[in-house]
């Protein structure tokens, strides 16, 4: 029993395959056909961006409807018992919406559902926090959120809702640990251990349930989150300026004060580079492209890292010889692996997101080139040559 | 499921014969994994790095000797990066066509970028243009676009297109979610509208004479917005012509509604239903000033109007029939 029927989510994945299959001219079109003809799937196909507008403008309906509703029970906000059950049954009203709706109108994670359910469990978790006493500490209601959270996304596999949950799980984990005087000590390894821990189990988890298909993307973001955290958590600045920030404040200092040096601070150096060679060195091993991103993403961070505690030289110079060494490094691959070399590639295969690289390269070079036009006026004013300049920028 | 595994149950269930099975099989064992996009990511913040690393360095004085070394020597790395980009040159065409190089369109990025540095400073330290300001931004916009055409580079159409938009005042940095302008000040609205309509006008034409067709996404995604932000902004700043900007906004939605069904690029229509329902929105509350209920009622609404009215944009189908491009892990 799923919200998506998980026999046609599975029937997708074949025909995604297949079509691939097709463009690689590996299958004749009329073996494609009959491939559809075999694995029909029932949900409607949208594009990303209406199914983004969509989910935008289903969450102002359905906030517009709850606002309402609380306008006509005014005074409903004081009495914890009777507004815990209005949320609940508001949320059961979404959820019954999105059941509804799914079924009418052929949705998969087409935007509107995604909406509803999230908000129906935010109002169920709205719900139960209202209806909890009052001295209920912060740890314990994430707990209690994260199995009524794991709860919805077995039933519809929702990758926001797993995220949530993933959010409240380290949220528990954070403030609870926090109750204990060596909480905070504790802290980083806690983190790293329950990370890498549930990586196993998801790990395991992936190849025990009969539907792992189902579960496709949510498993996805938690390999992101866990791995990510597991990382953060060994990183020397994040340890370092939380445990700063973290700590009780030192009567007599006010404002910004540097985070003090944290114990075992060389365990921590060691670890900032430990993680992302560990994860190059899997993510190459098992051709893992999250594995290998996530490790260039963790060099990047370690190399940031040794330059905020050991500044040397300028940060144009810095930048200037990071941006050389990242050229050198990958103009020297791009020509290595012009021929497939041990598995790996640079001809760009059809996983690739094409469009939104191209995209993302526009996006970013019209902020350099915005950002770079609009400091030379303030340079030139600032300057001093202009009295009184600044004021009224026609150029 | 993985590959192997489909591939598995399409034998089983007599959609592939036993040969072409084995063949796939090979073909997705032996599949090499592509770091293309992954490479090309460190190669491409490398230069935003560099380049940015050496637009500060002109800034910090060093005495005179070493200053002029500085700027002779990215002087030099820019003249460099544009003739490395013209020798592996794509040969001239207006469809879409590429370098010959893997590094010809890094080398070109990294040439308008120092470009961009050496022209703001010449103009800080020795007033090139005097107080003609507009040539400080409209000089580049010229040379980017001219690049961008003859290069086939969207990433430098964007850079020109962003310098065009600082020529009328308006400062976009898309990545921190930042714009900096005078939207009170008519005149900026004005030449805003003048400069998107005329942009647009020429796209349209551009892509109608097959020239770099490609190119419209990107001048309707830059300049469409701007254009659809300075509507708004003449709505809610010159009381006087309110309507007549209400009018704009709408005609502009319709056209971009009508322009993402014809070329089935949805992201138009998404914006066309966002900024029109802002100016919807505000016109509503401006003019009829509704008490709570009625606004509440309002978002309820037009929330599910727009929710209906998104999702009649459909997915083309991909057509099966039409010609395979060819394995491309060979």
């Amino acid at each position: 029993m799923k919200a998506y029927n998980p026999q046609h989510v599975r029937n997708r994945l074949v025909r995604q395959q297949a079509e691939r299959w097709q463009r690689e001219g590996l299958l004749k079109p009329e073996q494609l056909a009959a491939v559809r003809q075999a694995y029909p799937v029932s949900f409607r196909e949208n594009n990303v961006f209406s199914e983004i507008g969509a989910f935008i403008f289903t969450g102002i309906a359905v906030g517009g409807a709850y606002a309402l509703m609380m306008l006509f029970l005014s005074g409903l906000v004081d009495q914890a018992d009777a507004f815990g059950l209005f949320n609940a049954v508001v949320g059961a009203g979404v959820l019954l919406l999105a059941r509804w709706l799914i079924g009418r109108y052929h949705f998969y994670r087409s935007g509107p559902d995604n909406a509803l359910i999230v908000m129906g469990a935010a109002f169920l978790l709205a719900a139960l926090n209202v209806v909890l006493p009052g001295d209920v500490p912060f740890w314990l209601r994430c707990l209690l959120a994260v199995p009524l959270l794991l709860g919805f996304v077995w039933y519809y596999g929702d990758v926001i809702l797993l995220f949530i949950a993933l959010l409240a799980f380290y949220g528990a984990m954070f403030a609870g640990l926090l109750e204990f005087p060596w909480g905070r000590l504790a802290l980083p390894f806690v983190l790293m251990a329950v990370s890498g821990a549930l990586w196993f189990v998801l790990r395991r988890l992936k190849r025990a349930i009969p539907n792992s298909d189902y579960y496709a993307d949510a498993f996805g973001i938690a390999d992101w989150v866990l791995l990510g955290v597991l990382a953060a958590a060994g990183n020397y600045f994040v340890v370092r300026e939380l445990n700063g920030l973290l700590a009780d404040p030192v009567p007599g200092v006010y404002g910004d004060t540097e985070a003090p040096p944290v114990r075992w601070g060389a365990l921590f150096w060691g670890l900032t580079f430990f993680f992302p060679g560990l994860y190059a060195w899997l993510g190459i091993q098992q051709k893992n492209r999250l594995l290998i991103i996530l490790s260039i993403l963790g060099i990047a961070a370690a190399v940031s890292t040794v330059r905020y505690y050991y500044p040397v030289g300028p940060l144009s110079i810095y930048l200037t010889l990071i941006g050389l060494v990242m050229i050198a490094v990958a103009v020297w691959l791009i020509r290595y692996l012009r021929q497939p070399r041990r598995g790996f590639t640079d001809v760009p295969d059809e996983e690739s997101p094409r469009q939104f690289f191209l995209n993302a390269e526009t996006l970013s070079l019209i902020s350099t080139t915005g950002a770079t036009l609009d400091r030379q006026p303030d340079l030139r004013y600032g300057g001093g040559e202009f009295g009184g300049g600044g004021a009224g920028k026609n150029y | 499921m993985s590959p192997k595994e489909i591939l598995d149950q399409l034998h089983e269930r007599g959609l592939l014969p036993t040969g072409q099975h084995a063949l796939i099989d090979r073909v997705e064992r032996e599949r090499p994994f592509s770091l293309h996009w992954e490479l090309r990511s460190v190669l491409y913040v490398g230069i935003l790095f560099m380049s940015s690393g050496l637009g500060l360095l002109i800034y910090e004085n060093y005495d005179a000797l070493g200053h002029v070394t500085i700027l002779a020597g990215i002087g030099l790395l820019c003249v460099a990066a544009f003739a490395y980009a013209w020798s592996v040159r794509p040969p001239w065409t207006p469809a879409l066509t590429q370098s010959q190089s893997p590094f010809g369109d890094y080398a070109l990025v990294l040439g308008c970028l120092l470009f961009l540095s050496l022209e703001g400073y010449a103009q800080y330290e020795y007033n090139l243009f005097g107080d003609r300001y507009g040539l400080v931004t409209f000089l580049p916009a010229i040379l980017f676009l001219a690049l961008a055409y003859r290069f086939d580079h969207r990433g430098v159409l964007g850079m020109g297109l962003t310098a065009l938009m600082a020529w009328v005042g308006v400062t976009v940095r898309p990545l921190d979610l930042y714009l900096k302008t005078n939207f009170f000040d008519e005149r900026v609205i004005y030449s805003a509208l003048m400069l998107s309509g005329v942009l647009i006008g020429a796209a349209m034409l551009l892509q109608r004479r097959g020239i770099k067709p490609h190119f419209t996404f990107s001048y309707l995604l830059v300049i469409g917005n701007l254009m659809l932000v300075a509507l708004l902004a003449g709505m809610f700043n010159v009381p006087d012509l309110r309507l007549l900007f209400a009018v704009g906004l709408a005609l502009a939605c319709m056209l971009f509604d009508r322009y993402a069904r014809r070329e089935q690029s949805f992201l138009f229509g998404l914006m066309a239903a966002i900024y029109g329902y802002i100016g919807l929105s505000y016109l509503l509350f401006h003019y009829l000033r509704p008490d709570e209920y009625v606004s509440t009622f309002y978002l309820l609404l037009s929330g599910g109007v727009l929710v209906a009215y998104l999702l009649t944009y459909k997915k083309q189908k991909i057509d099966p029939d039409a010609p395979p491009t060819g394995p491309i892990s060979r």
